[in-house]
């Protein structure tokens, strides 16, 4: 018993360092915009949000902020620049999950890479 | 092993209290079930009862539950390529809630390992003092890194009803003593009824309904 579990242990460990054995997508972070911050890539398609009104996600275009985009914006303003994270979960995951729960198709609401990956598509 | 089936089959049906039923995937369903395992076996062996003759039955269900609980944090660094982040600095609460829960449960295991536990404690009653405080603080951490993280107990009835489970299972010594004998399961109970409430997660989780 001990030394299952301090196997247990230590193939973790590997794993925390070294990551899986086997082939991962995995995503690594870089600097997508101007503020110099490195953060995971986004997969973000519009064509799978047709039903979903712009505002809901641009509310620049009402606030009458355009010109930045979202990730750009979010990362140099200082007001919103430390819940970044939060906010976006708040936004994509949410609405994933009350699609979900309605029991209609909804995106990913918690597999990191579906959300984590570059994508090339608008 | 009946008290421990019903702690069980009450932490799995807090999941779907109030009619939640959202599901991430097979695959993250599965790491998420085995965390409440683990905590259905924390909450097991939190009951409050002087074990007396089955204390070694209460050690050896300790270190299964340690291992469910590393289990269900590696098993998303095997599969998803952005958990890592969350190892790192600027992670949200509930991780860290999270890790320290693991923490706190290897230590206290490791201090309470007979017969290094002698050693360690020379008196008893220093080594259940600790032994306590570290579980209360592992209870804790492990219930906020549930409730912060909001997703299987993400409505309010649940976290109330979780608050009450955590409560009757930790407190209540007088109430407890009235079982007669101290409860007990062995490791192979604790991971067949692992597998059957993770199974029945799963199907009632990923099934279109
Ligand atoms: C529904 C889609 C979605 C899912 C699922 C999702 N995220 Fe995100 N996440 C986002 C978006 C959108 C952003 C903001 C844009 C960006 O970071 O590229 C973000 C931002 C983040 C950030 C802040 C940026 C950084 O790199 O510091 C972290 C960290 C993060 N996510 C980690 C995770 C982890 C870990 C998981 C899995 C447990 C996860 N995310 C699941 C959509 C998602
Ligand atoms: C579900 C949220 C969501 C909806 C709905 C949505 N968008 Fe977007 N849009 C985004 C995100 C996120 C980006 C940034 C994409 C990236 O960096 O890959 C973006 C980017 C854009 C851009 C590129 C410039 C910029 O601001 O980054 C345009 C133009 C745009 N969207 C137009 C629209 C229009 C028009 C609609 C409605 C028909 C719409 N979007 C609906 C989330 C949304
Ligand atoms: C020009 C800067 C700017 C741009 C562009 C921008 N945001 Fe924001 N966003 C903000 C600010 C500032 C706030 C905080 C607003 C407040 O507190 O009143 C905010 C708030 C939010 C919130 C939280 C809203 C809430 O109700 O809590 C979300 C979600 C969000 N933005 C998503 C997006 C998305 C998605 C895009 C791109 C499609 C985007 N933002 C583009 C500046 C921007
Ligand atoms: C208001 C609702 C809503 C919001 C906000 C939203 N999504 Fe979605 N998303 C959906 C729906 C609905 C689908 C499912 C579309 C389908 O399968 O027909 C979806 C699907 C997806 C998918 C998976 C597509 C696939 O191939 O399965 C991804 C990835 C995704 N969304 C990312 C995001 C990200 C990133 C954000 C935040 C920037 C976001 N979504 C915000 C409603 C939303």
């Amino acid at each position: 018993m001990k030394w299952l579990l301090a196997a247990l242990f230590l193939a973790g460990a590997i794993l925390v360092i070294t990551g899986p054995p086997w082939p991962v997508p995995t995503a690594k972070r870089a600097v997508f915009s101007g503020s110099g911050r490195a953060i995971l890539p986004m997969t973000f398609i519009h064509n799978d949000h047709k039903g979903v009104s712009c505002t809901i996600c641009h509310h620049e275009f009402v606030d009458g902020t355009t010109g930045l985009s979202c990730i750009n914006c979010h990362l140099t303003d200082p007001k919103v620049s430390d819940i970044f994270e939060t906010q976006f979960h708040d936004l994509c995951r949410t609405c994933h999950m009350d699609e979900q729960a309605a029991g209609k198709p909804g995106g990913p609401t918690r597999h990191c890479a579906a959300c984590h990956l570059p994508d090339n598509q608008f | 092993m009946i008290v421990l089936a019903v702690i069980v089959a009450l932490t799995f049906l807090l999941t779907f209290a109030g009619g939640s039923h959202v599901g991430a995937g097979w695959f993250w369903d599965t790491g998420n079930a085995l965390g409440f395992v683990a905590l259905a076996g924390l909450l097991f062996q939190m009951i409050p009862y002087a074990r007396g003759a089955t204390t070694r039955r209460h050690e050896i269900l300790g270190y299964w539950v340690l291992g469910v609980g590393m289990l269900h944090a590696f098993w998303f660094l095997l599969g998803d390529g952005a958990v890592w982040t969350y190892l790192r600095p600027g992670a949200p609460l509930a991780m860290w809630f999270g890790l320290a829960a693991l923490v706190v449960l290897a230590v206290l295991t490791a201090l309470a390992r007979m017969p290094d536990r002698m050693r360690v404690h020379r008196r008893f009653r220093t080594f259940r003092t600790v032994h306590r405080v570290l579980g209360f603080a592992l209870v804790a951490a492990a219930g906020l890194h549930v409730m912060l993280t909001g997703y299987y107990l993400g409505r309010w009835v649940q976290d109330v009803l979780f608050v009450l489970l955590v409560a009757a299972t930790c407190l209540g010594r007088s109430r407890w003593a009235r079982l007669g004998q101290a409860p007990i399961a062995s490791g192979q109970t604790f991971v067949a009824l692992g597998i059957a409430a993770t199974s029945a997660f799963l199907l009632l989780r990923n099934l279109p309904w």
